[in-house]
């Protein structure tokens, strides 16, 4: 165990690299969203008015992120945990070589691709009519929130996937096969044994994964053509539009409110299990 | 193992160093807004020109993208160096709103005066950016306008005017897409076309002056728009308007003419598709040539932009090559070029129609109240 | 039963290559289309005219890619520097304001950069940092420390202090302990680390653009504007020349771990 003063001087750097060359910038932010400009004082007219404006989108991106961030984690254990148990060898190396490629394609990319995939007229409704499954005229385009979740969830998986796999991979075998000579099924030595062993990997792969779809804007400007939309696009509206770096500070602000908060639930039940928040 | 990647580490560092030393002394660094082929418009054809013609200089053009958000990030750009002395961008091409709003905060300098071609445009928009007066600091790249675009083998008589497309959308629900107005400047244009349209007062909305007063008598126009978006497909982004017509979701829908024309050489739209200028008319913008006020190189942009607005490039480059419409006033065009080139710019939307029913976009603060009055009366 | 459970198996597996590569075909048809359009259901010309506009001389894609490269390598290398000592004092030390240390991390990719980048530049400005590699590097790191922080100190807090202890029983020096105990064990989660920082050092876009150019351009300057603006086909040849750095940095990562892993618990 490192000692309080060793600990500081081994997170130093970072921090300053942090202070010097984020904080101190984002303050200028943050005078700008607390900033009253009619007052000419400080106030929180910036965000009484992003709140009006915008209350519907904040709720609308809490839901959509929440959302893809549970089926992120769903899939991943499904992932990791084949990887770890299975025993066809085919499939395992089939999964192996597939499940890893969306996470090389970048955000920008991604949305473009499930723009003209997941669309009316798309390729999936193509190849889906063609095999006969469906009706054309039953064709329906997914370009709306379930669009934005879908992008979300297929460019985040992956990489939730490769923490969460590594981590099943450094597990020590011998309770699992203790387990399964009990005769446990491999479902239950899944959920019961291997996946409380790499909470805290799951976990921080979900939060990591959280706040980037928190942040990204390509996404929901190019896949989202309905009202309401994520709160990023709102910024971009707010600063390209009017100029206006109060409310969409604001609006980050509030973002990263959201994000503090769950991570925050998160670090604390660590401390209260006994353990320590890893 | 480490030894080797210990090597490669070393002679990569060497690499970046070197490439640091080794920048040409005489570099113009273009940085413009707008599309992808305004990119290459410049390393193509412009950039090249200007190098052959100026020994020893080499032009550097980015991208910045669409819209004012492009336009926005040059700004950004340009307001973050403003306590250096040299600035390392020498000519930006900018959007008219953000053009305004850098002439206003000091961000340019005026040039027009010192150039032998600042005399070619004298159009109302190479003085005036919605409402605010830029003559002197901007020369126009060339002439953007909106139309909206449709497939003549669906729409055999496509609406001629804003009432006979309400009267059309509501016989085909869905087949008309625009994006709204978060969502690109296309969607933005269409509804200023609309509140030209109905909201009355259309000539104080484009000259001025700006009456606050003025938006207490837009809510019958903005409801009707808001029964208009009952019978629209929403379109993800100027692009996706485009897209939704490559995969025939949609039929008809708002486009930039020259996003338009450029789907169409890179064979994502069939060339069938046409454009038309519903009555009474749906804005455009120029993009503007300008130069930061503390640009390193302001004598080399001068030459650059000088070069870029003379009535040969205007016609070869412009024209020819890229289908824009002008920057420069159209006569001094139209004499360098065949009439085959010409009337090709011309198919779909004619001179006449450009004259009667191309638009600017409103003044400023009207731009602002209509903008903000969609968004707490149509979308919400 | 067993044909049963393999023929799930099969129909699970080819649902998920169907939802994994039915976009990537699409990029990779969109990538030779010349001509598509409704109401064709594949492209009706095939071509490489737009191969040869992204690779023309005066496009300079080879530099961008290189610059790109050569980033992401030096921006994974200073990320690692740092993250691995911070990883170590928030995993394994007596951290005062540990959580809020935690959160803190958590800034740079949670708080949307649209507002930020401009005081980031000024900042960068007034460093004399604008236009050098360095500055990018920094500007590329500081979007990475949030994954290489938080998984560092994921990968230190899960190693088992009962072998380190052992190991400081025997006589070994904290520092041995650190580099033949600790090190090895959190190796995996540190080079995952790595590959995402590498990825987001790859595909970075605004922060490249306010301190990099106009001296540094990279490839996702090229790629970004094409992709927003609907331009399928450059966008979609950008993307995969920029999948071969990022396939490869990730099949060295995973050789380097494996021979290396592998050597330290053999020995």
């Amino acid at each position: 165990m490192l000692s309080r003063r060793a600990s500081l001087f081994l997170i130093a750097p970072a921090v300053v690299l942090l202070g010097l060359l984020f904080l101190y910038p984002l303050s200028y932010s943050l005078i700008w969203a607390f900033s009253d400009e009619d007052l000419g004082g400080w106030g929180l007219q910036n965000f009484i008015k992003a709140w009006g404006l915008y209350s519907w989108d904040v709720l609308f991106t809490l839901i959509i992120v929440t959302l893809s961030t549970l089926i992120i984690g769903a899939m991943s254990v499904a992932i990791g945990g084949y990887l770890t148990l299975g025993e066809n060898r085919v499939a395992l190396t089939v999964l192996r070589t597939l499940y890893r490629w969306p996470l090389f394609i970048p955000f920008v990319v991604s949305a473009q691709l499930m723009r003209t995939f997941l669309a009316k007229n798309g390729m999936m409704n193509n190849i889906i009519t063609s095999t006969g499954l469906m009706d054309p005229l039953a064709a329906a385009s997914f370009l709306d929130w379930r669009g934005i979740v879908i992008t979300f969830v297929w460019k985040q998986t992956p990489f939730v996937a490769l923490l969460v796999a590594g981590a099943m991979a450094a597990l020590d075998r011998s309770t699992i096969e203790a387990a399964r000579n009990l005769g446990a099924g491999r479902l239950r030595i899944l959920l019961g044994i291997v996946v409380p062993q790499v909470g805290t990997t799951l976990m921080v792969g979900l939060i990591l994964s959280y706040v980037v779809m928190m942040s990204v804007l390509s996404v929901p400007l190019m896949i989202n053509a309905q009202t309401p939309t994520m709160i990023t696009v709102d910024m971009a509206w707010r600063i390209n539009a009017y100029s206006d770096y109060g409310v969409a500070n604001a609006l980050g602000f509030i973002t990263y409110a959201m994000t503090a908060v769950i991570a925050w639930i998160y670090l604390r039940q660590g401390v209260r299990e006994g353990g320590r928040p890893q | 193992m480490a030894l080797k990647i210990t090597n490669l580490l070393a002679s990569a560092a060497i690499v970046l160093a070197g490439t640091g030393a080794a920048q040409a002394q005489n570099v113009l660094n273009v940085v413009s807004g707008g599309s992808e082929n305004m990119v290459d418009y410049v390393t193509d054809y412009l950039g090249p020109l200007f190098e052959e013609q100026n020994p020893g200089w080499t032009v550097k053009i980015v991208g910045t993208g669409a819209g004012d958000a492009g336009s926005q990030t040059i700004m950004e750009k340009l307001v973050a160096q403003s306590g250096n002395d040299a600035w390392d961008t020498d000519v930006v091409v900018v959007t008219q709103l953000k053009a305004g709003e850098m002439v206003t905060d000091g961000l340019l300098q005026a040039y027009v005066g010192d150039i032998a071609t600042g005399k070619l445009a004298t159009r109302d928009t190479a003085k005036v950016a919605l409402g605010t007066n830029v003559e002197g600091y901007v020369m126009p790249m060339f002439h953007s306008q909106t139309a909206i675009a449709y497939n003549p083998d669906v729409v055999a008589n496509p609406p001629k005017s804003f009432d006979e497309l309400k009267a059309w959308t509501a016989e085909h629900p869905g087949a008309f897409g625009y994006n709204g107005i978060k969502n690109g400047m296309s969607g933005v244009a269409f509804t200023t076309g609309w509140m030209y349209a109905y909201a009355g007062n259309t000539d104080q909305l484009m000259n001025g002056p700006y009456d606050p007063e003025l938006k207490a008598g837009w809510d019958k126009a903005l409801t009707e728009l808001k029964a208009f978006n009952e019978n629209v497909t929403f379109t993800p982004g100027n692009a996706g308007t485009l897209d939704m017509m490559n995969r025939g979701e949609i039929v008809m829908g708002p486009v930039w003419v020259d996003m338009f024309y450029t789907w169409q050489a890179d064979g994502r739209l069939n060339p069938n598709l046409k454009l038309l200028l519903p009555e009474p008319g749906m804005p455009g913008q120029p993009y503007y040539y300008a130069i930061p006020a503390k640009a390193a190189n302001a004598e080399a942009a001068r030459k650059f932009i000088e070069l870029a607005t003379s009535p040969d490039v205007q016609a070869e480059g412009i024209v020819k090559r890229f289908n824009w419409y002008p920057g420069i006033d159209a006569q001094h065009v139209e004499s360098t070029l065949d009439k085959a080139t010409w009337d090709k710019l011309f198919t779909d939307v004619t001179p006449a129609d450009l004259a009667a029913k191309g638009k600017p976009f409103p003044l400023g603060p009207f731009f602002d109240d209509i903008r903000e009055a969609y968004e707490v009366k149509v979308s919400n | 039963m067993n044909i049963l459970r393999t023929s799930i198996i099969a129909v699970l597996l080819a649902l998920l290559a169907f939802a994994i590569f039915g976009p990537i075909t699409n990029l990779l048809i969109w990538s030779v289309a010349e001509t598509w359009y409704f109401p064709a259901k594949l492209p009706q010309s095939y071509g490489f005219a737009f191969w040869e506009r992204v690779f023309r001389p005066q496009g300079n894609a080879m530099e961008s890619l290189g610059n790109s490269v050569l980033i992401a390598v030096f921006t994974v290398i200073a990320s690692l520097a740092v993250a691995i000592p911070a990883g170590l004092a928030l995993g394994r030390g007596r951290l005062p304001w540990r959580s809020a240390f935690l959160l803190l991390f958590l800034l740079p990719q949670a708080f949307p950069s649209l507002a930020v980048h401009m005081n980031i530049a000024r900042i960068f400005y007034s460093l004399g940092l604008n236009g050098t590699y360095t500055g990018v590097v920094l500007v590329h790191t500081i979007q990475g420390l949030v994954f290489s922080v938080w998984i560092a100190t994921a990968a230190f807090s899960a190693v088992d202090r009962e072998l380190e202890e052992a190991a400081a029983n025997m006589g070994a020096s904290p520092f041995t302990v650190f580099r033949t105990i600790t090190l090895p064990l959190a190796l995996p989660g540190l080079m995952a680390s790595a590959i995402f920082v590498f990825l987001i050092s790859l595909d970075e876009f605004t922060g490249t653009f306010f301190v990099g150019v106009p001296d540094v351009t990279t490839m996702p300057l090229l790629l970004f504007t094409a992709s927003m603006e609907g331009n399928y086909q450059i966008a979609s040849i950008t993307a995969l020349i920029l999948l071969v750095p990022s396939v490869g940095f990730m099949l060295f990562i995973e050789r380097f771990l494996k021979a290396d892993v592998l050597a330290k618990v053999g020995s």
